[in-house]
C-alpha cells in the first residue's frame, strides 16, 4: 500500500526554542491516521509543513504521491484542510462561504453540502462571525468534506466543542470515509476520541516521533506488570521498558511496551516472577510513553 | 487529464443506534472488531438475529459507533470465516442458516466466556470462590452444589 503522507528526516527550526528534528511519518492511504501529542508538540507545524504552508530546512515530504512543497497546487486540489483556528471571513453568511470554497474546487460536490448543512443544522444566512464555536467547527467541516479531497487534514478538529457536535462531527468523517475510501490525518490531545476511530496512531512531544504503530499493537503491546524478584539489571529484554518502580511492598510496577504473553519467560529466567499482567487503554499507554520518553531525555 | 469523480452521497439514518451494539466500549483491552463480532454471535445463539436477518451496512454501523469502517469489515469479515454471515457484495451481510445444534454449542461458550470473565474479576478484587459461590446462590435462590 502506499502512504498518502510520507515523511523521512525532515527538518525544522524557528528560532532556538523549538526544532522538529529527524521526523519520519507514514500515514498509509486509506488509514484513519491520529497524530497525538501535547500541546506545543509541534503537531500544528508538522501539519502546516505537509501542506506547504511552511518550508522544511531539510529532509522530504511526499502528499498523494507528490513531493511538497513543489507540487503544492496539484496535490492542495485534493487535500481538505481544517485548521485549528477558524479562519473565515466573519462578514459572510454560511451559504456565501459554501459558495465561495466551491468555487476553488472543481470536485465541488453540491449534494453532499447541501445534506450536510441539514445534518448539521446549519443556518444558512447566519453571519459566520455570529455562529456558535460548534456551528463554525462543522461548517469547517462540512467545506473540507464537500471538496471531496483524497486526503483530509483535521488539526485539533474536535477541541473544545461539546460532545454532542463531536459526535456529530466523527459520524460525519466515518461515513465519508466509507464512502470515498479517503485517509483521514487528524490531530489531537483528545485520545479517547482517537481510540474510537484511528486504525494508525503517532505520538509526538517536543518537536520529535516518540512511536508510530497500528493502534491495536500500540494498545494491546503496553502493559502494566506486577513483578517481583527480578534483578535490577535486566539485559535487552525482547519488550520495551517504558518504566519501572517499586510499588508499596508488592514488588515493583513495570510498564512495558510491545509486549507479548510468551515474554513473562524472559522475566522468570531471570528469576522474577509475574504477579499480573495489567491492560492499559490508549491513554494511559500515552501518558506512559511521554514520561519514558521524557526521562529519557532529561 | 481530469478524471470525472462521482461523489455521490446517500443520506444515513444517525440516530438509531441498535441495542445490539450498545455500550461498545473502544477503551477496554477486546479489540473492537471482536467486540462486534461477539455481540452478533451471541444475536445469534439466542435467536435475536435468525437466519437471513440482515447487519447493519459497513457504513451505518461506522457512522453509528463512530468508528473506522475498517474495524466494521474486519469483523464482519471474522464473522464470516466463522461461517455465521455471509457477505453478499453489493447486496449486504446476513446471517446464515446454522446447522442443527450449533446455536446451542455457540450459548454454552458465551456461557464458558461469561463466567471467565466472572472468575478474573473475582480475582483481582481479592473476592474468594467460597464468597463467589454464596452470592451466586443468594442471587439465584437456589444451592449451587
Amino acid at each position: 500500500m502506499t502512504d498518502a503522507i510520507h515523511i523521512e528526516r525532515l527538518q525544522y527550526r524557528v528560532g532556538n526554542a523549538f526544532e522538529i528534528k529527524d521526523l519520519d511519518l507514514h500515514v498509509p492511504a486509506g488509514s484513519i491516521y491520529g497524530f497525538l501529542g501535547p500541546n506545543g508538540s509541534g503537531k500544528t507545524t508538522t501539519i502546516r509543513l505537509v501542506l506547504g504552508l511552511l518550508r522544511p530546512l531539510g529532509g522530504r515530504i511526499t502528499v498523494l504521491g507528490s513531493p511538497m512543497p513543489e507540487h503544492h497546487a496539484k496535490v492542495l486540489a485534493r487535500v481538505g484542510y481544517v485548521p485549528e483556528q477558524p479562519h473565515l471571513d466573519v462578514t459572510l453568511t454560511v451559504r456565501e462561504l459554501i459558495d465561495f470554497q466551491a468555487a476553488f474546487y472543481p470536485r465541488w460536490d453540491r449534494g453532499r453540502a447541501e445534506e450536510l448543512v441539514e445534518r448539521f443544522e446549519l443556518d444558512g444566512a447566519r453571519l459566520f462571525g455570529r455562529l456558535s464555536k460548534g456551528q463554525k467547527a462543522k461548517l469547517m467541516i462540512l467545506l473540507a468534506l464537500a471538496q471531496c479531497g483524497d486526503l483530509l487534514v483535521l488539526d485539533e478538529p474536535t477541541d473544545g466543542l461539546d460532545p454532542v457536535v463531536r459526535r456529530d462531527i466523527l459520524s460525519a468523517l466515518v461515513t465519508y470515509v466509507s464512502e470515498r475510501g479517503a485517509t483521514i490525518f487528524i490531530s489531537s490531545h483528545l485520545v479517547h476520541e482517537l481510540e474510537r476511530v484511528c486504525d494508525w496512531v503517532a505520538v509526538m512531544d517536543d518537536g520529535r516521533l516518540i512511536t508510530e504503530s497500528p493502534m491495536e499493537k500500540l494498545k494491546h503491546g503496553t502493559k502494566r506488570l506486577v513483578v517481583s524478584g527480578a534483578p535490577a539489571e535486566i539485559g535487552t529484554p525482547p519488550f520495551r521498558m517504558l518504566s519501572r518502580e517499586s510499588s508499596n511492598g508488592a514488588g515493583e510496577s513495570w510498564v512495558v511496551g510491545d509486549w507479548e504473553p510468551a515474554m513473562t519467560s524472559y522475566i522468570e529466567n531471570l528469576g522474577g516472577s509475574v504477579h499480573d499482567v495489567i491492560d492499559l487503554d490508549l491513554e494511559d499507554g500515552f501518558v506512559e510513553l511521554l514520561r519514558s520518553f521524557r526521562k529519557v531525555r532529561q | 487529464m481530469r478524471v470525472a469523480v462521482n461523489c455521490y452521497s446517500v443520506p444515513v439514518h444517525w440516530n438509531s443506534e441498535p441495542s445490539l451494539f450498545h455500550g461498545i466500549d473502544p477503551r477496554s483491552p477486546i479489540p473492537l472488531y471482536v467486540q462486534i463480532a461477539d455481540r452478533v454471535r451471541l444475536a445469534i445463539a439466542t435467536g435475536t438475529l435468525g437466519s437471513a436477518a440482515p447487519l447493519p451496512s459497513v457504513r451505518q454501523l461506522a457512522a453509528e459507533l463512530r468508528i473506522n469502517p475498517a474495524t466494521v469489515i474486519q469483523a464482519y469479515r471474522d464473522l464470516e470465516a466463522q461461517g455465521f454471515v455471509e457477505i453478499r457484495h453489493g447486496a449486504g451481510t446476513f446471517v446464515r442458516e446454522l446447522a442443527p445444534g450449533r446455536r446451542a454449542r455457540e450459548r454454552s461458550q458465551q456461557a464458558v466466556a461469561l463466567v471467565r470473565k466472572l472468575l478474573a474479576e473475582a480475582r483481582r478484587s481479592g473476592v474468594s470462590l467460597a464468597e463467589l459461590q454464596r452470592a451466586l446462590e443468594t442471587e439465584l435462590g437456589v444451592k449451587v452444589t
